[in-house]
């Protein structure tokens, strides 16, 4: 373990060169460049509003419902732009694999911290509309990096899983578009996750719905600690973030581990 | 140290791509009849054994699918030995797969960084060669273009010129001399001669016979997947030029 961190160490410039082409090339030949980091949020933060405020009034009860939504559409984005991108950065770094070795985990690393990256770079927008908007910050913003860490570790954990699973089935692209849907609906982006009924009655059986979803769905938890600090200004349950935090981090040995045993293989199979 | 390159019962198999399943479906039908599915199994070198000492220039020889790229991508640890062991002392200059790994929406110069760094070269390394590369590749004036404009030729000659400015203790040469054009090649043989000068182990792969036999000192005839012949590389030449004639 140590061996391979050292190991990382010597590749840095690498990474930090892999990092910089991915930054510049997602905007190089747009108008707009780097602005699109604020413009792309607001726009589909302009949507979820239009949609869930005039079309179906779902959510008029809840004040400034822009600054609700983007409080967790940011992270969302951070999450799903992430996984869709580590999983196929196997496949999109086949040339480099092919081309010389270098510690293969360096390809997932480097496109969750471009998004990462894309992540902080986006997130003045929301203060702005935030002040704007009236909606008051409070000093909680400051536990930030905290949940942002714990989802880093989350994401990478994950995209490696996937980007492995990726490089011997290449189907796992196309089920993850989908699943990334579904798992949208199941995390309270658009809507609070006080919305979800503590309890639901099927054929008799009382099922607690909320807490099922939270222990099912890291992000879920992930996403509600965002607004409270961001939206709510409050502290955020902290023996839930731990919790998160604990399978966050196993999800990133798991995934880490699958990574290494089968990481010999991509220069063969790619 | 007084190895630079050491086989020891180095095998390395292929599964055939197709004999796997490829997809999720064609997992959960190939389940229940898995001992139908023949397996496609190749052995791609086969129980090599051999030692390269620091200065030397080997060369490797034989015919198409013989194991040649195969057995460079294993020093290179591009791939990994099924069985056996290898072990490799000093930075390696990979000139394999040139141009590849060049990102086409950023200009040449941002390449030559990303590129260094993938052969495992410190950024003020790079910094330092950065003149040098861009020289040697003859591309100042198109430097700051983006890759995407070069012509083959000019990639590969960007390519070759960062490989061979790693300042590598051995030298992996694939075939790659075969692309550039005349003067080019000249070019990149004579930098060759250079590192050998300076005590690079060069470790070269080639159809091009006269070449290995004016460069090598020593040669391996490579015969599906197993060393056939080795020695000086005249005589090995001489006996493999033979066994060609023969076969005709």
């Amino acid at each position: 373990m140590r061996n391979r961190l050292h190991e990382l160490w010597q590749y840095r410039d690498l990474i930090r060169n892999l990092v910089t082409r991915d930054v510049k090339v997602r905007y190089r030949n747009s108008l707009l460049g780097i602005a699109w980091s604020w413009i792309n949020p607001l726009l589909m933060m302009a949507v979820y509003t239009v949609v869930f405020t005039v079309l179906t009034g779902d959510q008029d009860g809840t004040p400034n419902y822009p600054v609700f939504i983007l409080s967790a559409l940011l992270p969302w984005n951070f999450c799903a732009t992430a996984i869709a991108q580590t999983t196929n950065c196997i496949l999109d770094g086949a040339h480099m694999i092919k081309k010389a070795y270098f510690p293969r985990e360096i390809l997932p690393m480097t496109a969750v911290a471009s998004n990462l990256i894309n992540l902080l770079l986006s997130l003045p927008v929301f203060f702005l509309l935030a002040v704007a908007m009236g909606n008051p910050i409070s000093a909680w913003v400051l536990l930030l990096p905290i949940v942002i860490l714990i989802q880093t570790a989350f994401v990478l954990g994950l995209g490696m899983l996937t980007a492995t699973l990726n490089v011997f089935y290449r189907d796992t692209q196309i089920i993850m578009n989908v699943l990334l849907l579904a798992w949208f609906f199941l995390t309270p982006v658009f809507y609070s996750i006080n919305h979800v009924p503590e309890t639901y009655t099927v054929w008799g059986m009382d099922l607690a719905v909320r807490r099922y979803l939270q222990w099912v769905n890291p992000m879920a938890s992930i996403i509600a600690a965002y607004r409270d600090l961001l939206y709510y200004g409050a502290p955020t349950g902290w023996d839930f973030l731990l919790r998160t935090a604990v399978t966050s981090f196993a999800v990133l040995m798991g995934g880490y581990a699958v990574f290494q045993r089968y990481s010999w293989r991509f220069s063969e199979e790619v | 140290m007084d190895t630079a390159i050491r086989f020891e019962g180095v095998s390395k198999q292929f599964v055939a791509r197709h004999a796997g399943p490829r997809s999720f479906q064609e997992l959960a039908v190939g389940l229940p009849r898995q001992q139908e599915r023949a397996q496609v199994a190749f052995w791609a070198l086969r129980e090599i054994d051999f030692e390269i000492a620091p200065g030397e220039t080997v060369g490797f020889i034989g015919p198409n699918g013989s194991g040649k790229s195969t057995l460079l991508k294993l020093i290179a640890r591009i791939l990994a030995p099924t069985c056996g062991w290898i072990e490799v002392n000093g930075r390696i200059g990979p000139l394999l797969e040139l141009g590849a790994g060049f990102h086409p929406d950023l200009t040449g110069r941002e390449n030559v960084f990303l590129n260094g760094s993938l052969l495992g070269l410190r950024q003020v390394e790079v910094h330092k060669q950065f003149d040098a590369i861009v020289a040697f590749a003859e591309l100042e004036r198109f430097i700051d273009m983006p890759v995407r404009h070069y012509s083959a030729g000019m990639s590969l000659r960007l390519g070759f010129s960062i490989a061979a400015h790693v300042s590598p203790d051995i030298l992996l040469v694939d075939e790659v001399l075969a692309v550039g054009d005349e003067a080019f090649q000249r070019k990149c043989l004579e930098r060759m001669e250079t590192f050998r000068q300076a005590g690079c182990t060069i470790v070269f792969v080639s159809h091009d016979l006269r070449t290995v036999e004016r460069l090598c000192a020593r040669a391996f005839w490579l015969a599906e997947g197993r060393i056939r012949h080795t020695g000086p590389a005249h005589e090995v030449v001489a006996r493999y030029l033979a066994a060609v004639e023969e076969g005709r």
